[in-house]
């Protein structure tokens, strides 16, 4: 039996996704990147491999993505995660049409074809933060972590208005509002809401078509999520694991390759492949 | 309330709609007049009206409206009144106007002309070219070309050709709205206190939401009652705003200003609707009287070059006219014009020994107490100096 | 538009090759770019001897310019946005930028202007320096608003006078008669200025000589962009068409810009002929629009090389000049012709909406899959309303269009790991695309 592997290695975590020809998820796991990255793919390569019990040498792709995909030695291949996000949230809601990824650093907007293959996409340009750094810098103000503000923030009836959301300004803008005694509730329901709205603006620009699948660090905080969706004016998906759906999506492109090459052919047209060199 | 409080606030509440509802309330007066939006700095209204039309400023619309359209067009480093502007045609919020005039004042306001055009279909709009050039006769020749162009393609549009009659009447009518706002800026700079920057800031930007013939009343009863308030005499710094030629800042960032310990002598706020130092005579041709009015007798802004009049010297001028102390560069985040232009500036009142400071705003500020920190610090340096 | 309707002038023949190349080799960095180095290190030494030499100099900027007027009087033109363009590209912008900032120019502000007034106020222009300074500030206020204050800048604190040539932006289809006597008679005044300054009467006929020069220049640069039609396009026309741009836009009137585009469009025409391209593969032929990182030329470069992307057009290279559509100086209607390639014949002067209809026919005519723009943010004449294109070409065009987002001068806003994401994420999907429709490579179509 062989295996495919997919790895995402992020800014601050590593997931990684094992997978076998049949396309079902065998093993996975989530670890810190810590200051590594090179060590971080390998270690969560050997992981999933440990988990499931399998020899490394049953493995026969790895497919890299994340900010650190190039750095991965195992990596056959590297894909962006935008690619990886639109296939896994394809496969976990095959209905998805558009995909929103909240990370750390990025918020994209993805158009998803009926296969899982990206039509277009945009991503926030640079100065705009409102992304999870964003959401950080407003949780260390008010002395919270990023686990509960989520849920603080549905409890907010007046949300309050913030200026920008530049993660530099928000600090001062927040302190002023507790000056004013302003509820913490209010605080953070004004901080989710001016994310959603320009989380919205971006997905204006690929087209909002439905279903709409929320994937990435961020689609864990419910919060968000209702803030999404109250400016949507629509449900949106949320797995419970959306924040493995780049892992997911590399595994799926490794699998590609895997059953391929069990198949005999190199190339399959027809299969979803989208492969850059890993230069 | 006394008559001042009852007009400021009238004009607060015409402040206070979008523009559509703006032309709602003076269709009350003038039941189915068309508007006509009138993107800042400057456009020549007096064609407008004479037109049959409401000349209407168009300066976004501050924190009325939510961006969601408007910044999928523009990105993130391009200023408010962009993007509020655009948001507005783009959620056909321009419901009753005929069209809208832009004007070459930057990179930004043209473009924005050619974006709007393409995403409201139907509707006329207007690129005026201004000259920035010395006031030469080739430079005379061609702004009357460029206005008497304008007054065509509206005549055009409206189906009514534009008389001189009726644009000598509408001058008339706009020459005595700018001679009411220019007695009461020197009203509120040789009595402190009687009308506050703010209050001022207020009247000024309703004017261009009123039809001059509405206009006139209104500043003509605030112009009559300003003798019976009393002026405050308090520690105050003098000062001259610079640098809110187009996009408008918030009401509060202005409070803010007053409240940190600034007396306002001058500014620049709206100060494309008070361009001309003068009343313009209609003379036989008004559209060319207009024009040579802009050429040669109008105040200097950053959005004009004019060899006769470097901005630097205008801006000292003003301090000096206005006896002011010091000079508050208030400019929008992502204003070109008033950024390259605070170099020149800074330069100059340098080198005169005029203080000054500089911040910026942008329409969805929400909170000012970072910026009265400033303006404070700024004002308690000059006074227990 | 006119410029979208009018047919490039496209020919399938070029005339005998001034100097035949010895092998139609790749270009980045090969035949044309050697020629192009020659011609523009021989005006750099100009320059630099006029620092201490007393020729007379006068600034002038780049878009729709009038550097012919000011060659008539054997006037050295110096461009600052050259300037600014070159410490860009040897990495060496930032300290000035920094420079600019502390005597007051904002971080929003358009970092070209602030590289060059930096070094300007480093003494780089001037007796101490590398750049002459001017003795004539000639701003063509040609679209770009920054324009003016940059040279009014320049005369402020160089002393220097000022003319300023007021531009009317073309606002109906065409500009108006109106608009053509009043550049005419602000040219006039330019040229009394020129007579004041070098004491020479104006010499017409010799105006008449140098805009021949200009227009065999500009026909070379139409034939070398036309090639670009060929499958594989024999050069990238955004990253290698600066090679071609500094001849046609500081140079042009010159013979030694004339004989380079003879050169350089011989080249490419052998190249076309033995099939050669830019690139060992062609796999995505694309458009570029917005002005390039100059900090990471190389960098931005490489990630479409990866790619096997070449550009086949871009809007960049126009700036100065539409000539691709058509437009010639005319000797026999000297200052006219001048006038009207100020208004009219050059992409800064022109609405955006004008812009989409350059790039659809670019998209149509040159064979592209694809549009990437490069949204810089010192430039608002170029990225303002970029969301706005991209919406037009990937909604009402169907044409894939990527969007990225950094500086042409400041190379603070270079963010090489999220620029190489978006760029692969966008390849991925144009590879995956390609595969799925089983689409076989069109058929070679030679210009």
């Amino acid at each position: 039996m062989m295996y495919a592997a997919g790895i995402d290695v992020g800014s601050t975590q590593t997931k990684a996704v094992l997978m076998d020809t049949a396309r079902g998820v065998v093993a996975r796991t989530l670890i810190p990147t810590g200051a590594n990255v090179k060590q971080a793919g390998q270690r969560a390569l050997d992981a999933i491999v440990a988990e499931a019990g399998v020899p490394r040498q049953s493995v026969g792709y790895v497919v890299g993505t994340g900010y650190g995909r190039y750095k991965i030695e195992a990596g056959d291949a590297q894909v962006t995660e935008i690619s990886c996000h639109a296939r896994g949230a394809q496969m976990v809601f095959p209905l998805t049409r558009t995909v929103i990824d909240m990370g750390g650093q990025d918020t994209k907007a993805i158009k998803v074809g009926p296969e899982g293959n990206v039509l277009d996409f945009c991503m926030n340009d640079k100065c705009a933060a409102g992304t999870g750094r964003f959401l950080a810098a407003a949780a260390d103000v008010l002395g919270l972590t990023l686990d509960e503000i989520g849920d603080i923030s549905l409890r907010g009836t007046r949300p309050i208005r913030l200026t920008s959301v530049c993660t530099v300004f928000v600090e001062s803008d927040i302190m002023s509002y507790m000056a004013q005694k302003k509820k913490v509730e209010d605080i953070l329901a004004g901080v989710h809401q001016a994310i959603a709205t320009r989380t919205i603006s971006l997905v204006r620009r690929t087209g909002v078509e439905q279903e709409i699948t929320f994937t990435g660090g961020v689609a864990r905080n419910i919060g968000m999520v209702r803030a999404l969706e109250e400016k949507l004016g629509s449900r949106v998906n949320v797995g419970p694991d959306s924040h493995y759906m780049g892992a997911l999506g590399a595994a799926l492109f490794a699998a590609d390759k895997v059953i391929a090459q069990e198949a005999g052919a190199a190339k399959v047209v027809g299969e979803p492949v989208a492969w850059s060199d890993g230069q | 309330m006394t008559v001042v409080d009852d007009a400021v606030q009238q004009c607060r509440d015409l402040l206070d709609l979008l523009p559509a509802e703006a032309l709602a309330r003076a269709q009350e007066r003038h039941p189915r007049v068309a508007g006509f939006a009138v993107f800042p700095v400057y456009a020549p209204v007096e064609i407008i009206h004479a037109a049959g039309l409401m000349p209407l400023g168009l300066f976004g619309v501050g924190n009325k409206l939510e961006i969601t359209n408007a910044d999928s067009r523009f990105q993130s480093f391009i200023c408010s009144i962009a993007k509020s502007t655009l948001e507005l045609f783009l959620r056909n919020e321009m419901k009753g106007f005929t069209g809208a005039v832009f004007s070459s004042i930057c990179d930004v306001a043209r473009n924005l002309a050619s974006v709007a055009g393409r995403n409201a279909p139907g509707m006329y709009l207007e690129y005026l070219h201004l000259p920035q050039s010395s006031p030469t006769e080739a430079c005379r020749e061609f702004t009357r070309s460029e206005f008497r162009r304008f007054r065509d393609n509206l005549g055009a549009r409206t189906g009514r050709p534009i008389t001189d009659d009726a644009v000598a009447r509408s001058l008339g009518l706009y020459n005595r709205v700018r001679a009411l706002t220019r007695q009461l800026y020197q009203e509120r700079r040789h009595r402190p206190g009687v009308l506050s920057a703010a209050e001022l800031f207020t009247v000024a930007q309703a004017c261009t939401r009123l039809m001059p013939e509405d206009a006139i009343p209104l500043l003509e009863d605030l112009a009559a009652s300003l003798p019976m308030r009393k002026p405050v005499s308090r520690d105050c710094v003098r000062v001259v705003i610079e640098g809110s030629f187009c996009e408008q800042p918030p009401i509060e960032l202005i409070e803010a200003i007053e409240a940190a310990g600034c007396h306002v002598v001058d500014d620049d706020l709206v100060v494309g609707w008070r361009l001309f130092r003068h009343d313009v005579p209609a003379g036989p041709d008004p559209v060319a009287a207009l024009a040579d009015a802009y050429v040669a007798d109008s105040c200097y802004t950053s959005v004009r070059f004019n060899a006769a009049q470097p901005r630097t010297t205008g801006l000292l001028r003003r301090a000096k006219d206005a006896g002011a102390d010091a000079v508050v560069f208030a400019a929008a985040k992502f204003c070109e014009p008033a950024l390259l232009d605070y170099v020149l500036f800074r330069k100059a009142l340098d080198e005169q020994g005029v203080p000054h400071l500089k911040i910026e705003f942008e329409e969805k500020m929400w909170t000012f107490d970072r910026l009265r920190t400033e303006v404070e610090t700024f004002t308690e340096s000059m006074l227990f100096e | 538009m006119t410029t979208g309707t009018k047919a490039p002038p496209v020919s399938a023949t070029v005339s005998a090759p001034a100097k035949p190349s010895a092998s139609a080799a790749r270009d980045y960095r090969g035949v044309v770019h050697d020629l192009s180095k020659t011609v523009m290190t021989d005006w750099m030494n100009q320059l630099q001897a006029a620092v201490h030499d007393g020729t007379p100099t006068a600034y002038l900027m780049i878009s729709g310019n009038c550097v012919e007027i000011l060659r008539c009087f054997d006037i050295l033109p110096v461009f600052p946005e050259i300037n600014a363009l070159q410490l860009a590209i040897r990495k060496k912008a930032l300290p000035y930028i920094l420079k600019a900032e502390e005597i007051g120019y904002a971080s929003d502000n358009c970092a070209y202007v602030k590289a060059d007034m930096g070094y300007t106020l480093s003494g780089g222009v001037g007796e101490e320096g590398t750049m002459p300074k001017p003795r004539l500030i000639v701003c063509n206020f040609v679209g770009c608003n920054v324009y003016i204050k940059w040279f009014e800048q320049c005369a402020a604190m160089m002393d220097v006078p000022l003319t300023m040539i007021d531009i009317p932006f073309v606002r109906e289809n065409q500009p108006s008669p109106d608009d053509v006597r009043y550049v005419m008679a602000q040219l006039r005044t330019l040229i009394e200025d020129c007579e004041k300054l070098t004491g020479r009467k104006f010499d017409i006929d010799r105006l008449r000589e140098i805009l021949a020069y200009s227009a065999r220049a500009e026909e070379g640069w139409a034939l070398a962009k036309s090639l670009c039609r060929a499958r594989p396009s024999p050069f990238d026309c955004y990253f290698d068409s600066i090679n071609m741009m500094g001849p046609i836009n500081a140079l042009r009137g010159t013979k030694a810009a004339a004989d380079f585009f003879d050169g350089a469009v011989a080249h490419y025409q052998k190249m076309v002929d033995e099939g050669v391209g830019a690139l060992d593969e062609e796999k995505f032929r694309i458009v570029v629009e917005g002005p390039p990182p100059y900090p990471y030329y190389r960098n931005f470069r490489n990630l479409f090389e990866k790619w096997k992307a070449v550009a086949v057009q871009s809007t960049y290279s126009t700036v100065g000049g539409t000539w691709e559509f058509g437009f010639r100086h005319d000797p026999e209607r000297p200052l006219e012709s001048i006038a009207e390639q100020m208004l009219m014949h050059n992409l800064c002067n022109r609405t955006m909406t004008e812009r989409y209809a350059q790039i659809r026919a670019y998209v149509e005519r040159w064979h592209a899959d694809a549009l990437v723009i490069h949204s810089v943010k010192s430039c608002r004449l170029f990225s303002a309303g970029q969301g706005d294109m991209r919406e037009y070409f990937t909604k009402e065009l169907g044409v894939p269009t990527l969007m990225v987002e950094s500086d042409l001068e400041d190379p603070r806003y270079y963010a090489e790991a999220q620029m190489k994401n978006r760029i692969d994420a966008f390849f991925e999907s144009l590879e995956y695309k390609r595969i799925r429709e089983g689409a076989p490579q069109p058929a070679g179509s030679q210009p």
